[in-house]
């Protein structure tokens, strides 16, 4: 799973290719694209540590379906950028394997998964996500 | 449809409560720059959208809204969950406690319900659309009041990241609305 997390050391570094930050830095921050970034005064993004090994399985999955996200909705726009298509599906790939492992390891997180075919019923369990982590 | 996903978009794990602080975020639920507004508002215009594009986007950004008013609730509900009544009275949050108890309900700061009458849907696109970008600068500047009050980083770091996807829609609304503009769109 750390191959995911290439550019966690990188995050004064600029862009790279496509003009997209790596997951980590445009995850922080809440924006894929460093030309559209708004700092807010002197506040700098929150730095995301794991505490344990599900927490960082979880980063590693939230990133990725955020740089998803972030090129979903540019190419709502762009619809014929060949790069950000293979952008997009690159993490698409990298983000169905890992909800798998996530999945089969701390249980489901969509109602499709393949964590539900057990007894008892596996959607019913904690946590919540409002609930924090360290409950 | 709509299916649900059993995490947040972005982690919230606030560890000290802080009811004043609660009372703030509450504009951003129900208040008019609140995450439920922007959510049924890109949904309602999407309909007559004029072309593929404006259909998604404001599907995708309406869809991503009610995912931020998950994020919201969930702040309020960590920083309201231990609090004493005492605690609750003294930041002001005993009226909301008294018809809601500790329930997440879509009321601003100051407890004025929720209204669909804090947005507009015009049938008309380039009317829509500028109404889109006005409303993430809003949702942005009323951010960054909250931010400016927060006492709390863990608080303000995800305050922040949610005023940082306001910049990002409102590009996104942006260009559709240029490109429109350029092709004519909407000139009856």
């Amino acid at each position: 799973m750390n191959n995911y997390f290439s550019d966690r050391q990188m995050i004064n570094v600029g862009p790279n290719d496509n003009n997209l930050s790596g997951v980590y830095t445009g995850f922080i921050r809440g924006n894929m694209f460093p030309s559209l970034y708004d700092q807010y005064k002197n506040y700098q993004p929150l730095m995301l540590n794991p505490r344990n090994e599900k927490e960082q399985y979880l980063l590693d999955l939230d990133q990725v379906q955020f740089a998803m996200h972030d090129i979903h909705l540019y190419l709502d726009n762009f619809p014929n950028n060949v790069s950000m298509i293979q952008e997009f599906n690159r993490n698409r790939d990298m983000y169905n394997k890992m909800l798998k492992e996530y999945e089969a390891k701390y249980g489901p997180v969509v109602i499709y998964s393949d964590a539900l075919n057990k007894t008892p019923w596996q959607w019913d369990s904690r946590p919540w996500p409002w609930e924090r982590s360290d409950n | 449809m709509w299916a649900y996903q059993k995490k947040l978009q972005y982690p919230v794990n606030i560890k000290r409560k802080n009811v004043r602080l609660a009372k703030y975020i509450l504009s951003q639920y129900g208040g008019y720059a609140g995450e439920l507004n922007a959510a049924l508002r890109y949904l309602d215009q999407r309909y007559n959208m004029p072309d593929e594009r404006g259909k998604a986007l404001l599907t995708d950004i309406g869809t991503e809204e009610l995912a931020h008013v998950e994020m919201i609730s969930t702040l309020l509900y960590q920083l309201t969950k231990d609090a004493t009544l005492d605690e609750l009275r003294s930041a002001g949050f005993d009226t909301a406690y008294v018809e809601h108890g500790r329930d997440i309900y879509a009321v601003n700061d100051n407890g004025v319900p929720y209204t669909a009458a804090y947005f507009a849907a015009t049938g008309d696109p380039l009317a829509n659309l500028s109404e889109d970008m006005a409303a993430e600068e809003k949702a942005r500047a009323v951010y960054e009041n909250i931010i400016d009050l927060s006492d709390d980083p863990e608080v303000t770091g995800v305050l922040l990241w949610l005023r940082q996807r306001e910049i990002v829609h409102f590009q996104r609304f942006k260009e559709l609305y240029d490109d429109y503009k350029k092709m004519g769109i909407g000139k009856k």
